[in-house]
């Protein structure tokens, strides 16, 4: 619809929760994730308006993501906490969601913001492109790499 | 702790920072009221909204973002005050409310006719016909029915004290048995059927 107006409140309901999740699963620790999630929003809020209407989506997570492998270049080490993770995954398969967790934690950072745009928040490839700043094909490619590295570590 | 708690809280502090940065201008909520869910906005001038439903009309937020930026957010401590007024009128223990409206954004004419409209007491009743007279209009019975039809503040500006000349009720943003339940709350009696002509009008 593009005479409805767009609004911060609108972008926030549309896309927090998931926004939300995809901080924990990342950082996967709840306080980090809430920073995340806050960071990304206001810097959403203070870069109006969105480069492009409909793509809101991939744009916040495009933000998280930077914010996120910037955060952890600095951080340099994150321990997961299962339990903050287990608000956001649902267990898949009969993988333990520790054993997963702690696969995903493993990954570079690039490859893990990958894995879990397109394994967990079920984004496409031209979104996670968006997201990563990067071609389709590199994202195909972070993604793969990403899925094998985890499916050796699960093993 | 769910999911959603833990998001509702992150959400209240994120809202705080951009509010301390000067990054959200009117704040809105969904109110419970015996119409249903209102959905109200507040500027910084004071109520903007009150529309029935719990989305916003499209027409209602262009009307909020043109004047005041896309800083629209959800912020029921804000919308609290206009909760316990709702709250008070529809319990029958306020007749006229406290808070300032902002008409800002509408037409000179429909901010007349809307002035007129918030001068109509508590229980009394108007024609389309008798505010066209009074903004020196008197043919413009059928644009002042537009006007207050397009009243985006309904019940605190109350247009539902605006009946047809002939009695009837003539229309209503909410749907008309809301219009007949808030006078009804008014006048202390249900709408009679055919509504009120001209002579039994008090």
């Amino acid at each position: 619809m593009q005479d409805h107006p767009l609004t911060f409140g609108q972008l926030l309901e549309r896309h927090e929760r998931e926004l939300f999740a995809y901080a924990l699963r990342l950082s996967g620790q709840r306080a980090d994730a809430e920073d995340l999630y806050q960071d990304t929003f206001l810097a959403a809020f203070r870069a109006w308006p969105p480069p492009r209407r409909g793509n809101e989506r991939a744009w916040l997570y495009k933000i998280a993501t930077n914010r996120a492998i910037d955060r952890e270049r600095r951080a340099k080490r994150i321990v997961a906490n299962v339990d903050d993770l287990a608000l956001a995954a649902p267990v898949r398969n009969d993988v333990a969601l520790a054993d997963l967790a702690g696969a995903i934690e493993l990954l570079p950072a690039g490859q893990r913001a990958a894995f879990v745009l397109r394994k967990v928040q079920g984004l496409d490839y031209a979104q996670i492109a968006t997201a990563l700043d990067c071609s389709e094909e590199a994202a195909r490619a972070r993604v793969s790499e990403a899925l094998k590295k985890v499916k050796a570590r699960v093993a | 702790m769910t999911m959603d708690t833990v998001v509702a809280e992150a959400r209240e502090r994120l809202l705080a920072r951009a509010k301390k940065e000067g990054l959200t201008t009117v704040g809105y909520a969904v109110l419970d009221s015996p119409l249903g869910p209102l959905w109200v906005a507040i500027t910084p001038r004071g109520v903007a909204t009150i529309h029935y439903g719990s989305e916003p009309p499209a027409a209602e937020l262009r009307r909020l973002v043109r004047a005041y930026g896309p800083g629209v957010v959800p912020d029921r401590k804000r919308a609290g005050a206009l909760a316990r007024e709702l709250d008070q009128y529809f319990n029958g223990k306020r007749r006229d409310f406290d808070l300032d409206v902002d008409l800002s954004g509408l037409t000179p004419f429909q901010s007349r006719v809307l002035a007129q409209t918030s001068k109509i007491a508590f229980g009394d009743l108007l024609t389309y016909h008798a505010i066209a007279k009074r903004i020196g209009n008197e043919k413009a019975s059928r644009a002042v029915g537009g006007a207050v039809g397009a009243n985006p503040v309904p019940i605190v500006v109350p247009c539902h004290r605006v009946v047809a000349t002939d009695g009837t009720l003539g229309g209503y943003a909410g749907g008309l048995e809301a219009k007949r339940r808030l006078l009804a709350i008014e006048r202390g009696a249900a709408v009679p059927a055919g509504g009120w002509p001209p002579a039994a009008r008090s």
